[in-house]
């Protein structure tokens, strides 16, 4: 059942060529540079990034020329803004990042794109509108603002619109505040598209898109005793097709399925998710490894799909008792785990992603490598996001670690990785082989390679 | 491994102390998994004393009757004397009864068949600084729950974290 089996050349075949990077060449990083969520909207043509620094950065699909199907379309920066600002909380004398957590697309319905970010405590619908016409011929203005002397105006003319430079506009036009007193780690959208639901620690809030002084609370896990606290959630989200479906995620390895149309309070599941632990794996550290960072749905809804530190683990909806398929991301830190707690980087949480047709699964991990997992071939690639194979259409060699033992021309033995560059966000085109990856600043977008 | 264990204890603790100064406040989902390590830890730390323990025992054997009546310097309430396998047992025991023991009351898990040893000594891994935000309450907690070791100079056994301020770090949150 475990993938790894042998190394194949991608998904489906595919082979994977360096398209363009963005961000500063630098490797001094900002740390308000530091990406912390990418996401592609629903027609692929958008990408989205959020920073630590709380801005939104939206890249655009070039309409490709037709007349050239070979042309590689590449994404050009379309939309920047600061979507969240540092705050305190005067009450906890706490300060509020405004680092982005994640962002969330709505399904477009008129000429504006909308889209949902949040940092730890706040919700924003931003609307991102095109203007590429003016009105001109004012009577009471001249062209640059100033006003017209009132004598001079003879006759009565109409404001006609002209065409003008592109420019794109994005305005908060919902601010989803107060409705966590834990650090949001999740946000999705409904299937309704009228609805979505926001998680904490803690609780998991459901919000209707068009109210904002109040939402319902779903999930609540607090116990009476804080004392007694032996989990948290860690991910949620809405199924793709049944809206009154949702799931998420716990520190403890477990999913919880829970269906609105039961109760108005879901904190009884329809279904849980746990598949037994390996007792012959037990250490101290046990506990951090198994909790999940990431849970998402298949884009057909048969399926989940979870991320806890060592592996990547396919659930079938029907089965509630063990993952359809498991596969090691990195088997190779698991004797490692003491020094991965020193460093802090045990906690690090990595997301995963499906391709369109959810036949092949992806997922970062340490230097700058990140992980294909095709699952109807049974094979697996890492292939490294680095400014090395930055040639254009460059296409990337598969790299492999050296757990133990002799090294062979071309590994990277574990105790060579670097640490502090990993990739923990990850998104994959809806319809195309397009994937967009992010190391500590960078954003990579590769492409399949067309002959 | 009791090494290891006290190690990842000093270690935890240490990343708990320093959550606190994180900017953005205090998460719960990290100073949990930290907390479930120290108790881990702790856990076999203690199974790996009270193991000692019984073989010590049956490799020195005391005069029952006056090893009995050894009064134990730091004791409350709760029966010292227990057997060995009574001993073995108590780690099952839910970690809420431990979390309620006040301060010096002494862990009933202990053998009372010692000789009395010097005082214990406060370690010298944990931050010299108290966190300023404590309230009342967290400091009394603070001042009485150290680890407390006593370098191997004696066969007292050293106190195990009872009441540890990592649950007072979670409602702090």
């Amino acid at each position: 059942m475990c993938g790894g089996l042998r190394a194949g050349g991608g998904g489906n075949d595919v082979q994977w060529c360096f398209s363009q990077v963005k961000g500063a060449i630098d490797d001094d990083v900002a740390e308000a540079d530091i990406i912390s969520t990418v996401e592609f909207n629903h027609s692929g043509e958008l990408l989205a990034t959020g920073d630590k620094g709380g801005r939104v950065v939206i890249f655009q699909q070039e309409t490709e020329n037709k007349s050239q199907p070979q042309c590689r379309s590449e994404y050009n920066v379309y939309s920047t803004f600061q979507s969240h600002e540092p705050e305190f909380d005067y009450l906890k004398s706490l300060e509020i990042e405004e680092k982005i957590n994640k962002i969330r697309w709505l399904p477009q319905k008129n000429a504006a794109q909308f889209l949902l970010s949040t940092n730890d405590k706040t919700i924003k619908l931003w609307k991102i509108s095109e203007r590429d016409k003016r009105p001109e011929g004012y009577n009471l203005k001249e062209e640059d603002g100033r006003y017209r002397d009132a004598a001079t105006i003879t006759t009565l003319r109409v404001p006609v619109f002209r065409p003008m430079d592109l420019m794109v506009e994005a305005s908060p036009r919902r601010v989803f505040a107060n409705g966590h007193t834990y650090h949001i780690n999740s946000i999705s959208v409904n299937s309704d598209n009228e609805t979505y639901l926001s998680a904490d620690d803690l609780r998991i809030n459901l919000w209707h898109l068009e109210i904002t002084d109040r939402s319902f609370n779903v999930v609540d896990i607090k116990p009476a005793n804080m004392e007694e606290l032996t989990e948290v959630i860690t991910a949620a989200e809405f199924h793709p097709h049944q809206c009154n479906t949702f799931v998420y995620s716990s520190s403890k390895g477990t999913i919880r399925l829970c269906d609105m149309r039961a109760s108005a309070l879901c904190d009884k599941h329809s279904k849980l998710f746990e598949e037994p632990e390996d007792p012959s794996n037990r250490s101290f550290f046990s506990e951090i490894i198994s909790s999940i960072s990431d849970v998402k749905f298949s884009h057909n809804g048969r399926y989940m799909m979870t991320r806890d530190y060592l592996s990547v683990k396919i659930w079938d909806l029907n089965m509630e008792n063990r993952p359809v398929e498991t596969y090691q991301v990195h088997e190779y830190l698991r004797s490692k785990l003491c020094s991965l707690y020193e460093n802090d980087c045990i906690f690090d949480k990595f997301e995963c992603c499906w391709n369109g047709n959810d036949s092949v699964v992806m997922t970062g991990s340490y230097n700058n490598f990140f992980r294909m997992l095709d699952r109807s071939q049974r094979r697996d690639v890492t292939l490294e996001a680095s400014r090395e194979s930055c040639k254009p259409r460059q296409v990337l060699k598969p790299r492999r670690v050296c757990a133990g033992g002799k090294r062979k021309k071309d590994e990277i033995s574990v105790d060579s990785l670097d640490f502090n560059k990993k990739i923990l966000h990850t998104a994959w085109h809806p319809q195309e082989n397009i994937i967009a990856v992010a190391t500590t600043n960078n954003l990579y977008i590769f492409q399949e390679k067309v002959n | 491994m009791d090494v290891e264990a006290k190690r990842i204890m000093a270690l935890s603790i240490s990343k708990l102390y320093s959550l606190r100064t994180q900017r953005g406040g205090l998460s719960l989902h990290r100073s949990l998994l930290l907390s479930l390590t120290v108790r881990a830890a702790r856990d076999i730390y203690h199974t790996a004393q009270l193991l000692r323990d019984a073989e010590e025992e049956q490799v020195v054997p005391c005069a029952p009757d006056a090893a009995i009546e050894e009064p134990m310097e730091i004791s409350n309430d709760s029966p010292q004397t227990l057997t060995p396998k009574e001993v073995a047992m108590k780690p099952q025991e839910p970690k809420e009864t431990l979390e309620d023991d006040k301060e010096n009351r002494c862990a009933s898990e202990r053998h009372s068949r010692k000789r009395c040893c010097k005082t214990a000594v406060e370690p010298d891994f944990l931050p010299l600084k108290k966190a300023k935000m404590d309230t009342d309450e967290e400091k009394q907690h603070l001042h009485g729950e150290v680890l407390r070791t006593n370098n191997g100079n004696s066969c007292r056994q050293a106190e195990t974290l009872t009441a540890f301020p990592t649950n007072r770090a979670i409602v702090a949150c």
